[in-house]
């Protein structure tokens, strides 16, 4: 191309083929220049997904297939209600799946990436960098509705006899719905970027996602599926099928495709063109809103957007208050920069609140069995009962367990790696190695003593448990997550890495996966020698006080050693670290 | 009369990677109310040396001494009197400007009152006092470089290590920057200075080492440097005869 033409720079269309085909190219090196192993693993997983939606596919034609049938009436009631509203309920699906993850995506595409500079100064019109900013956006996320969307509606169509004709209108509506919910994504970040900072939505947004995530797979355990009723499971699907509101653009899809299916063209083809036409205008619509936002949006998130939600800290006074005696003033100020950091990073707060969920989940299952195993179909045998029975009793113990367990593969086991690019600061400065991995150790135990404290409380309350058996079980939660403080922080600093720049990557796989190994056989080793003497104790016709006191001993030795032995052992790698 | 011992030195420095040496052999030492100016071209070893001598990474041979402690035997001794402001000022986000001086106030075992007496003066003097209430990671790349040495000053220091501290500046703060290395000098510090910026380093460094492929190639006062058998007339003439990028002026040129 000659100086002069490249002056001129590109055309629209020329741009945004330019720019995508630079996003494909990149792919593509990425995978050619990936090891033998890794190639090997995208083909296995290629073919993996290829067969699973020809079993999607299949699944869901045999089982809508059945739902015809007599049979399933009489066990499930009048399903049909349902499957005239599945169409709709999938395109619904696709459309806030889009519109979530495209939110997401498009954030960071657009306001957080390290591109967006240098693509903006460059010859190009700004509206080609936004809608292939947008292109890039939609595309995985259609790929991935289609592998869920796609095999429910082929095999609704393979089951019913449809048309031919239903099988590519069904690809075009999706496309058409996914372009619009992907203009109406951009708009949202638009908006809402100039409110909040993009970084700050960014963070919400990730803490949402791992909460909602962590509450919908987890709350079905709550509900008791295997003693749903004919009646129930009809209501249900009744309930399902009244999401397919008549006024909705959504259902006006759903039902176009039906009438496709079936061959009644006319009523197919006016409510397919009014939803096609519809979807074009709001794709449209958003587009040319919120590019004249964004530009808007992008300066002013350059000069002012992120002052205005800056952390303020309670008041000036209390900031240079006292410090704790006896406590070197290092460590304290380590322990109070973890707090604040901790508390302030959503990232690290969604990491934080999934074992605070699973516990709550947990006892309320524990609290609602009552201390009484289910017994099944009555055929256990009487002594595996009176086990599982004694097990039980130790449930609440065991959640305050789990949850400080769960809390410290993050507090402890990623306490240094925490630091990241900013250990420079407590690298320079004259703190010792011993005051370091101290304040580590007491900002990780600390929290997951008190949460398992409280939980273990809760539960004792809610249970009726005795005094004497309540403080027996808090020192042994305290003793045992002590020792698993101790080892999680060693392999803590075994796999460092200060260079993150996701949270993910913040402790080296291996390392991270021989913590949890480590500290998932100590603990069930050290309650096995606090709870040990006394379960033996009757057998040995020793009182039950002098079993939990050696219990207490064995136990508490075994813990205090795991607590201070492996910080002890890396304690000399401590002033390497960074260095990598 | 005796001269004073220095607040620096550095003995057969040495770091390797593998069979790079990133620095070979440096040797020098910082007086008190000295300003030394340490220059070199893009990897030339400069952050590494900087880095050894702050405690951030080990030397492979050779040693630091601060202030007459030992970096490797008595870290918290030296860097007890040692102040660092990084080239890339990475300093914790979710922290306000002014919890990040009382922290690092904190690390020093320095009273209460005084870092907050001392906080205050500094974020008053960098113009972040109204910021002060704000996490970091709103502020811009200039006002963060002013946070890190606010910080490296707010216990003091004997020596002053800086690695290229005027980069993202504006003209004001740098002029600012400068004024505080001279007051400090002026009150007996050694300040060690790592720049790009030769006319910095000419006019506020009382002398300068130039450091090239790990090697110390030169060090002296201005006039030594010219003494050195090397008449031209600027320390960029000085700079770029010793390190072998006069020949690419033609490049201009080129461009042109």
């Amino acid at each position: 191309m000659s100086a002069a033409a490249a002056s001129a720079g590109l055309g629209f269309s020329s741009a945004v083929s330019t720019l995508l085909r630079l996003r494909v190219q990149t792919v593509l090196r990425g995978f050619r220049r990936s090891t033998r192993r890794r190639k090997f693993g995208t083909m296995v997983l290629l073919l993996v997904v290829i067969t699973l939606l020809g079993g999607l596919f299949a699944l869901s034609w045999v089982l809508l297939g059945l739902t015809r049938s007599p049979e399933f009436a009489g066990i499930a009631g009048d399903v049909g209600p349902f499957i005239n509203s599945l169409p709709a309920l999938v395109l619904g699906g696709a459309f806030l799946g889009i519109l979530f993850t495209s939110f997401g995506v498009l954030l960071q595409a657009l306001y957080l990436a390290g591109d967006m500079d240098f693509l903006l100064s460059a010859p190009i019109p700004h509206r080609a960098v936004f809608v292939s900013k947008l292109l890039q956006a939609i595309l995985p996320n259609l790929g991935l509705l289609g592998f869920f969307g796609l095999p429910l509606l082929f095999g609704l169509g393979a089951a019913g006899g449809y048309n031919p004709l239903y099988y590519p209108m069904v690809i075009a509506v999706l496309v058409a719905l996914a372009l619009a919910a992907a203009g109406l994504a951009s708009l949202l970040v638009m908006l809402t970027v100039r409110v909040v900072p993009a970084r700050r939505v960014a963070e919400v947004l990730g803490f949402l996602g791992v909460t909602v995530s962590i509450l919908c797979s987890q709350s079905g355990q709550l509900a008791n599926l295997n003693h749903l009723s004919s009646g129930q499971t009809t209501r249900a699907l009744q309930l399902v099928a009244r999401l397919d509101a008549p006024w909705s653009p959504l259902s006006w899809a759903g039902r176009g495709l039906m009438r496709l299916g079936e061959g009644r063209w006319l009523e197919a083809a006016g409510r397919l063109a009014l939803v096609l036409v519809l979807s074009a205008t709001a794709f449209a619509v958003a587009l040319t809103v919120s590019e004249r936002l964004y530009y808007s949006g992008w300066a002013r998130m350059q000069a002012v957007g992120k002052k205005k939600w800056a952390a303020r800290p309670a008041s000036r006074p209390n900031l240079w208050g006292s410090r704790v005696r006896g406590i070197p003033p290092a460590m304290q100020a380590v322990m109070l920069k973890d707090f604040r950091t901790l508390r302030r990073d959503l990232r690290n707060m969604s990491q934080l609140v999934t074992p605070l969920i699973l516990g709550i989940i947990y006892a309320i299952m524990l609290v609602r069995s009552g201390g009484v195993p289910d017994p099944g179909r009555g055929e256990a045998p009487a002594w595996a009962m009176e086990a599982m029975r004694k097990a039980l009793s130790f449930g609440g113990m065991a959640i305050a367990l789990f949850i400080g367990w769960s809390l410290l593969g993050r507090l402890a086991g990623m306490g240094f790696s925490q630091e990241g690019r900013s250990y420079w600061l407590l690298k320079s400065a004259p703190v010792r190695p011993a005051d370091l991995l101290a304040a580590k150790f007491m900002i990780a135990y600390l929290p997951a003593a008190a949460l398992g404290w409280g939980f273990l409380l809760i539960l004792s309350l809610l249970r009726r448990s005795g005094i004497g058996t309540t403080a027996f079980e808090m020192m042994v939660v305290a003793l045992c997550l002590a020792g698993a403080t101790g080892i999680n922080l060693a392999f803590g600093v075994l796999g460092a890495n200060m260079s993150w720049e996701d949270p993910r990557q913040m402790i080296r796989g291996s390392m991270g996966l021989l913590s949890a190994l480590v500290s998932l056989i100590y603990l069930p080793t050290s309650l096995a020698l606090f709870l040990g003497p006394s379960l033996l104790a009757p057998l040995m016709a020793i009182p039950a006080w002098a079993g939990g006191a050696a219990g207490l001993a064995l136990g508490g030795a075994a813990s205090l050693v795991c607590a201070i032995a492996p910080p002890r052992w890396v304690r000399h790698r401590v002033p390497g670290l960074g260095e990598g | 009369m005796e001269s004073p011992s220095p607040l620096l030195e550095t003995q057969h420095l040495v770091k390797r990677y593998g069979d790079k040496a990133a620095v070979d052999d440096v040797s020098l030492q910082v007086y008190p109310g000295e300003i030394f100016g340490f220059l070199g071209p893009n990897g030339a070893g400069k952050t590494t040396t900087i880095r050894m001598i702050v405690g951030l990474l080990n030397p492979t041979s050779g040693s630091v001494h601060v202030a007459g402690y030992d970096v490797q035997s008595e870290p918290v001794k030296a860097k007890a009197t040692t102040g660092f402001v990084p080239d890339e000022p990475n300093l914790y986000p979710k922290l306000t400007g002014r919890e990040l001086l009382q922290f690092v106030g904190d690390l020093y075992g320095l009273e209460r009152a005084q870092v907050a007496r001392r906080g205050e003066d500094l974020l008053r003097m960098f113009d972040l006092a109204e910021a002060g209430d704000d996490t970091i990671d709103s502020y811009s790349h200039g006002m963060r470089q002013k946070t890190a040495l606010a910080a490296a000053l707010v216990h003091d220091p004997r020596v002053l290590l800086l690695d290229e501290p005027t980069v993202g500046l504006d003209p004001r703060s740098a002029r600012l920057i400068k004024d505080i290395l001279r007051q400090m000098a002026g009150r007996g510090a050694a300040v060690f200075l790592s720049t790009h910026i030769l006319e910095i380093a000419e006019h506020m460094c009382d002398r300068i080492g130039i450091i090239d492929h790990g090697r110390l190639i030169a060090m002296g006062t201005m006039d030594d440097l010219r003494g050195q058998g090397r008449k031209e007339a600027s320390l960029e003439d000085i700079f770029l005869s010793l390190t072998g990028g006069a020949e690419y002026a033609g490049i201009a040129e080129v461009l042109g």
